[in-house]
């Protein structure tokens, strides 16, 4: 089953996501923000990224931008609740520096999940 | 016979009569006047030295000479002549000129001409004296030329002064302070009391005691109010002087314009009020909307365990709903603090306005007029259409809402103004050369300063519990703010309120490339034709078709041609066309499984409930939506699998 990592740093999401992943037989890998994620990151037995964009430690933007080094082919999904950094906020810029997708907080996990079908599907079809 | 005594005598008296006549006459020779004695020929029969000097003759030659010769016929005949008939009917004359002579050129004089008699009572000649006061002369013009040129100074000098007896009695204003006050008569002013424009009459009388205890004092910002009856605001200062006899005291005031220095002051507190408000907002929506997904999340989890139709999941869709509610709420707190992200293309301000104006005229009240003068239509602002449209009828509905008791008239103008102008209102770096203006005025309850100072705080409104959020007008700022217009507020109490709207115009003529691929069809049902025409300018080039349905059986048709189906349904509940109950109906009668996109208010009728717990919705969005939240809906709404 694909491997997916999320980094979040509100442990309730992280859990509720984690939660909704496993119930659909995926393999859920957990960071509390972008430092602990590439720390322990491991460009082969990851497939999906979920990563929040305002975080301690290491933000969500430059986290993107590092894993798009590690692994220029992996899935990247950016979300985020507000914050403005630029014209168009977190999330334009997020997709501008390789997010794949971007879902504003807040989202439904159903939508979550089926964006994570999606790319993994497209992944599949390469 | 005299004898030689006698002979003696007399030649002593001789000799002393003649020293007296040489000591005399060295007297007059000597004057610093010029002295001459003029008989009713207007002949000279006599003249002094400095006369003679002055003329560059000897005293022989003056003997036997005209005035007119002298002095030339014209100087004769128009000013001399005249003064020295007066002078032989019994007067003494006296006048100041300005004439030239040989000797002295051209200098000030004091003429006097004295009757005299010499042997008769008969007046047969005149002594005239012409004395040199060239120098107190320009001395006393010198001085005219000091008084009107501080006479000049304090006319035009921009600072009110104005002098008063003890008791505020007005001695003297000067221009600036007639002008501060809007009065236009100098003279009623001098009967008025400085204290009669004071707000507080009774801080007048503090200002005095102050002055009168130590002489000159800063009194600093004043309430007043003018001639007008405006309240205005001044920054006085005082002095105390007294009268020329040095025992009545005279108070002189400065008086300074400082309302519009107030006004910026209390913008810039306010800016930086809503500005830290705003921060503390978006911060707590962030950490809500955290909170708000791990909800909807549960909620979700949770549904998918439940029988369909249970009471237990109709519960779960009920804290669904919650979650979009509150949803809604932040997002508007966010678009306040300029933390939502806007998406703007170029916008004809005046479409959207006369959008909005057909949207309010259908549902005013009739004891409201709406005025508007819109003209032109090639204006254009980068905006998202949407949240335009939400601005203006915040604006509008704001207005109606205070002339609802009375009625009145709401009038819109809309007009382009120099951004220069703007930076001088506002005292603030500006980002466009122009700007398109838009007022909308109301002749409604208006406001008290003190809540006029607070209408853009979210959460501050004056209606009454459950009635509006208050988060109107803090959306209404956050959206112009985040498109770098500014919004100003005139109001007064019982006479109505203005609301001044500078959005930047937009001079990238640059035409957004149109969309080259496979347009995607979108049946839209909306609420109104005119949220429609929003969604419509408002998608505009972005490879969306919008199918328009005007009726129920045209929906029913659009959704059984199986043919030519949409990707996507967009429906507003609250339209009149096609009803919530009917809706669903039809789409199932269809047996379809096109996404739905489903845009309700606030709060909603079963049969909306019904139709959201249906499986069939897809979105969920609440009203106001933003284009960018619409597009964002459309693109998770329409997953591509290819």
């Amino acid at each position: 089953m694909p491997r997916v990592l999320i980094i979040e740093d509100d442990m309730e999401l992280r859990e509720m996501i984690k939660t909704s992943l496993i119930r659909r037989k995926y393999t859920v890998l957990e960071a509390e923000n972008g430092k602990e994620a590439l720390s322990h990151f491991k460009p082969s037995t990851t497939d999906l990224v979920v990563t929040d964009l305002i975080m301690p430690e290491e933000d969500g933007l430059k986290v993107i931008m590092k894993l798009r080094e590690l692994k220029p082919a992996l899935k990247i999904i950016a979300i985020s609740g507000g914050g403005k950094a630029g014209p168009g906020g977190y999330l334009n810029l997020a997709k501008a520096l390789g997010a794949n997708a971007v879902l504003s907080k807040p989202f439904s996990i159903n939508d979550l999940i089926l964006k994570i079908e999606e790319l993994l599907a497209l992944e599949q079809q390469n | 016979m005299k004898d030689k005594k006698d002979l003696l005598r007399d030649d002593k008296q001789h000799k002393v009569l003649s020293d007296e006549h040489e000591i005399s006459e060295s007297i007059i020779n000597h004057s610093r006047s010029m002295i001459s004695v003029i008989n009713r020929n207007y002949i000279y029969e006599k003249a002094n030295l400095t006369f003679c000097n002055a003329h560059n003759i000897t005293p022989d030659q003056i003997v036997g000479r005209s005035l007119s010769d002298i002095w030339g016929t014209l100087t004769f005949c128009e000013f001399i002549k005249k003064n020295i008939d007066l002078c032989f009917s019994g007067e003494t004359v006296k006048y100041e000129a300005s004439f030239e002579t040989p000797g002295y050129g051209r200098r000030y004089f004091e003429v006097t001409f004295r009757p005299l008699s010499v042997s008769s009572k008969e007046i047969t000649h005149l002594i005239a004296e012409t004395f040199d006061i060239e120098e107190s002369k320009r001395r006393e013009l010198e001085i005219k030329d000091k008084e009107e040129e501080l006479r000049t100074f304090e006319t035009k000098l921009p600072i009110g002064i104005v002098r008063c007896s003890p008791d505020g009695q007005i001695i003297h204003a000067n221009k600036a302070f007639l002008d501060i006050m809007d009065c236009y008569n100098a003279y009623s002013i001098r009967k008025t009391n400085l204290k009669s424009f004071y707000l507080q009459p009774d801080l007048f009388d503090i200002h005095c005691e102050q002055l009168l205890e130590k002489h000159s004092v800063t009194l600093g910002r004043v309430s007043m109010k003018d001639c007008e009856g405006n309240e205005i605001s001044c920054r006085i200062s005082g002095y105390l002087s007294f009268d020329e006899t040095g025992t009545l005291p005279i108070l002189d005031f400065v008086v300074e314009d400082a309302t519009r220095e107030l006004m910026l002051e209390n913008r810039l507190i306010q800016a930086h009020k809503l500005e830290t408000i705003g921060a503390l907002a978006g911060g707590i929506a962030h950490d809500f909307n955290n909170i708000l997904t791990t909800i909807s999340g549960y909620s979700e989890l949770l549904m998918e365990d439940l029988p369909p139709d249970s009471d237990t999941s109709e519960k779960v869709g009920r804290i669904q709903s919650a979650v979009l509610r509150a949803k809604s709420i932040i997002n508007q707190i966010l678009t306040f603090s300029r933390q939502f992200e806007q998406e703007k293309i170029a916008v004809s301000v005046a479409e959207v306005l006369k959008e909005t104006l057909d949207f309010i005229k259908s549902s005013i009240p009739s004891n409201i007029e709406v005025q508007s003068n819109i003209l032109q239509n090639d204006i254009k602002v980068l905006a998202d259409p949407t949240q335009l449209f939400r601005v203006f009828i915040n604006l509008m509905t704001n207005a109606i809402q205070a002339m609802e008791e009375k009625g009145g008239i709401l009038s819109v103008k809309m007009e382009l103004v120099e951004g220069k102008l703007l930076q001088h209102q506002i005292n603030k770096n500006i980002v466009a050369d122009e700007y398109v203006l838009m007022i909308f005025k109301d002749t409604g309850k208006g406001m008290e300063p003190a809540i006029l100072g607070r209408i853009f705080e979210p959460f501050f409104t004056t209606r009454e519990v459950g009635q509006g959020t208050g988060l109107g007008l803090a959306v209404t700022y956050g959206i112009i703010s985040e498109m770098e217009g500014e919004i100003l507020v005139s109001s007064k109490r019982d006479e109505g309120s203005e609301f001044y709207v500078y959005l930047p115009v937009s001079r990238n003529d640059k035409q957004i490339e149109s969309f080259k691929g496979i347009r995607k069809k979108i049946l839209f049902i909306a609420g109104n034709k005119h949220e429609s025409r929003m969604l419509s300018m408002a998608l505009e080039n972005t490879g969306y078709d919008l199918l328009y349905i005007s009726d129920r059986q045209g929906f029913a048709r659009s959704v059984s041609n199986t043919g030519d189906l949409p990707e996507l349904i967009i429906y507003m509940t609250d339209s009149k066309l096609v009803k919530p109950e009917d809706f669903l109906i039809i789409f199932q009668q269809a047996k379809i499984y096109t996404p739905c996109v489903i845009i309700t208010n606030q709060s909603y009728s079963i049969f909306e409930e019904k139709l959201l717990n249906s499986g069939i919705v897809k979105q969920h969005l609440i009203k106001p939506v933003s284009l960018k939240e619409i597009r964002n809906a459309i693109q998770l709404s329409i997953i591509k699998l290819d």
